[in-house]
């Protein structure tokens, strides 16, 4: 009975079913995803559509048939990613470098422009001329004459056939027919675009549907050369390879917005050669290390000693024993943000209970001694639990030997069971350090990073570990630098991936594979 | 008398010690949220009153959306546990049981991806789900199924390396057996592996209940509104560094949602610590 479900037509038709229905779901993203310029995601999506179909519909492979949902998801959020990560690394990708070149040509077109001297602004009414394209109707008290102009010409009016509205602004002459509210209402989008005549050097640039000032065209962009041409002070500013159009003389004299260039290796070679990002990315990495050591040193420190006073059935090691791994069972998240509430200087429990008034998280050392102390808490529980196992592993025999030749228990613990204990848990103890190298949430949520040297206007804290800085080089409002955050992130990668596949061989876990 | 004092007291001492350290913000938790004022402020370590203030105001306060953000992470991390449990399951049993070309391959690859914290990727895993946000709003930033995806993807290696892990201690005679009499890989994947993996699933499933629970940054990336956060985000950004003004209310809260977890944990102790020797860390 039951086996007949997985055979025949009704589970043809289930699966049918099924497959249409992803099939169908699939399809309809890529599609609006072509649609919008996605191409990279669309393609995924196409791909994945058809591999689904005809995993499932022919026999090629049966491994494929079980394994095919787990390897899309991790190709689409895991090495996708990744990749994107890597090719992110090679741009200048920041705030002001974020749009595509013709963009960015665009934009700085549309925003080098400058205002006459005096500022001229007139009041206007939008509207459209004789043949029926747009138009400014004004009154010009510069000259005193009232004018229309349209994109390419301006024609005096005479001031006899002027309609006027309320506020004694033009609104209508022969040659002129002002908008409805709904007609400049659908016009609403392309107001910053417009251009109107005014006298060959300058043009009229509406500000809103009443007023207009005059504006003259402040750079000029030569397609042939690629360069911008300053048409105030014949400045030029040429493409610097970099993602920005910068003065030939002055390369610091960037025009703004940039765009995303590839850069290649340059995020990489100035977190070695600039200053201003090396000397922060040096010392993050130092404390990086020694947070991470000094976090397996004291969890594991402790971890042990309890493990091994507890290795005797004492009366009561049940419950010391579910005591002990509590803080290990509390969601991680909220004990920090407990800890975090403990640490207050005014009213904290900590210095409640040592009777003094130290700002914890506002000293390098002292936040640093409170993230330390904060994730033996956190971490101790871990280690006592697996150097209990280890401890069991290990044969009596071999102490029980040791102390019939006369060593004595410290003896015996130095010469032969701590060796033998580091042997076994080494693999973990490079796990634990390949982890805490990470333990973003620690750090996020109790220090923020800080305290972090304000006179410097850095971003780097005095607990900023290497990924909650790449975190807020990559985040931080107005001033986020995807690109160079990409590139540490790798570097993380590289430093995490190459300690842990050397972990992984001590455990032997690779020769179990093959 | 004099010998046990030599070979037990220490013990005690010691035990004893760390017990009062690791029970020290957790009773403080407690008896801040008694603490009728609500307020960080202790003026003894022994609650002089007791009152369930903190409690009726987290249930009762327009401020905190307590129960969306709790029923908000519940959803998430059982949707995420179940279907990252049934994928990942399916991938298990193809590294474990089946034959095919390139399964060592595939297998260090899968290590290799497992490595890779998550959080690495966090901006172009942002940058991609602001793109799919433009052509599908559904799914895209800013969205718990978005969330959701994300999370199913950043934890299928290490759950596919965990699930296999114990389905290997699966003994296979009966498979084999089946195999024998002509039963095809899809029957015996649904007919005898998954019955006799059951436990083992359900475990897997509440480990990974627990991690999406604890999950902070990529919830807070992802659901900025009020309404939308998870209970992680929310109690966070309700504290906000300004530890004396909340207090009260934060202690009750991080309260009962901690309860279920530490309940699973404890329930769940001998395989989690037969994971971790494995070598894998909880989050």
């Amino acid at each position: 009975m039951l086996v007949s479900i997985f055979r025949g037509k009704f589970a043809l038709a289930l699966k049918v079913i099924a497959l249409l229905l992803v099939t169908s779901v699939l399809a309809m993203l890529a599609q609006q995803a072509l649609a919008q310029g996605e191409y990279a995601i669309a393609i995924f999506l196409i791909l994945a559509t058809l591999a689904i179909n005809f995993v499932y519909l022919t026999r090629q492979s049966v491994p494929l048939k079980f394994f095919l949902p787990g390897l899309l998801f991790l190709l689409a959020f895991v090495v996708g990613p990744v990749l994107y990560t890597v090719a992110m690394s090679g741009f200048q990708y920041q705030s002001g470098n974020i749009i595509s070149k013709p963009e960015s040509i665009s934009q700085l077109e549309k925003l080098g422009k400058v205002q006459d001297a005096n500022q001229t602004t007139l009041d206007v009414t939008i509207g459209r001329a004789t043949a029926n394209e747009l138009a400014v109707i004004y009154f010009d008290f510069d000259k005193n004459e009232y004018a229309v102009s349209t994109e390419k010409s301006r024609a005096l009016q005479n001031p006899a056939t002027i309609t006027k509205n309320d506020f004694d602004i033009p609104n209508g002459s022969p040659d002129f027919k002002a908008l409805t509210n709904d007609e400049l209402g659908a016009l609403d989008s392309q107001i910053p675009a417009l251009k109107f005549y005014y006298d060959g050097e300058y043009y009229l640039g509406l500000e809103g549907f009443q007023s207009a000032s005059l504006y003259k065209q402040s750079i000029a962009y030569d397609a042939t050369k690629d360069e911008f041409k300053s048409l105030i002070n014949d400045k030029i500013y040429r493409d610097n390879g970099k993602g920005n159009y910068a003065n030939i003389n002055n390369p610091e004299d960037l025009l703004q917005p940039g765009w995303r260039a590839p850069i290649w290796f340059e995020h990489y070679k100035s977190l070695f050669t600039e200053e201003r990002l090396r000397s922060p990315f040096i010392s993050v990495f130092l404390w990086t290390i020694s947070f991470a050591g000094l976090s397996v040193l004291t969890t594991f420190a402790l971890g042990l000693l309890l493990a091994l006073a507890l290795s005797k059935a004492i009366r009561g090691r049940r419950i010391y024993r579910s005591i002990l791994i509590l803080p290990y069972a509390m969601p991680s998240v909220m004990s920090i943000l407990i800890w975090g509430g403990m640490f207050d200087t005014e009213f904290g429990a900590i210095n409640n209970l040592l009777g003094t008034h130290i700002a914890w998280f506002q000293s390098a050392a002292f936040a640093r001694t409170a993230v330390i102390l904060v994730n033996l808490w956190l971490g101790f529980p871990y280690f006592y639990l697996v150097a209990s196992g280890a401890l069991q592993a290990i044969p009596a025999e071999l102490s029980e030997a040791a102390a019939i030749d006369g060593a004595n228990p410290r003896q015996i613990f130095r010469k032969i069971t701590l060796p033998l204990l580091l042997k076994i848990l080494s693999p973990l103890l490079i796990a634990s350090f390949a982890y805490n190298f990470n333990n973003f949430n620690l750090i996020y949520l109790l220090t923020g990073g800080g305290p972090i040297n304000q006179l410097d206007g850095d971003l780097a804290g005095a607990t900023d570990i290497l990924i909650s800085y790449t975190y807020k080089i990559a985040f931080k409002e107005g001033n986020s630098n995807l690109g160079l955050a990409s590139a540490i992130s790798l570097i993380i990668f590289l430093l995490v991936a190459s300690i842990s596949l050397y972990g992984l061989k001590k455990s032997k876990v690779l020769e179990d594979l093959s | 008398m004099s010998k046990w004092l030599a070979n037990n007291l220490w013990r005690h001492v010691v035990a004893i010690t760390v017990c009062l350290f690791s029970l020290f913000p957790l009773y403080l938790v407690i008896i801040s949220s008694l603490n009728p004022t609500g307020s960080l402020n202790l003026t003894s370590f022994i609650p002089t009153e007791i009152s369930f203030k903190n409690f009726s105001l987290l249930f009762n306060d327009p401020r905190i959306p307590y129960l969306t953000w709790m029923r908000n992470s519940l959803i998430i991390a059982g949707a995420v546990a179940i279907l990252s449990v049934t994928i990942g399951a399916a991938s298990a049993f193809a590294f474990s049981r089946l034959r095919f070309k390139g399964k060592i391959t595939g297998l260090k690859l899968l290590l290799l991806v497992q490595m890779f914290p998550a959080i690495l990727a966090i901006s172009a895993v942002y940058v991609i789900m602001e793109r799919v946000q433009t052509f599908a709003p559904a799914i895209g930033l800013g969205t718990k199924p978005g969330l959701l995806l994300v999370y199913l993807g950043g934890a299928m290696g290490v759950n596919i390396w965990l699930l296999k892990g114990f389905v290997d201690t699966i003994p296979a005679e009966l498979d084999e057996a089946a195999k024998v009499d002509g039963a095809s890989p899809m029957q015996i994947y649904w007919l005898i592996f998954i019955p006799l993996a059951t436990p083992v699933l359900s475990v897997v499933a509440l480990l990974s209940f627990i991690g999406t629970f604890n999950e902070f940054i990529l919830a807070r990336l992802f659901l900025v509104d009020m309404p939308d956060r998870t209970i992680a985000v929310g109690l966070q950004a309700f504290i906000g560094g300004q530890y004396t003004q909340n207090w009260g209310p934060f202690a009750a809260g991080s309260i009962i949602a901690s309860v279920p977890i530490v309940i699973i944990f404890l329930s769940l102790q001998k395989y989690i610590v037969n994971g971790l020797t494995a070598g894998s860390v909880k989050g």
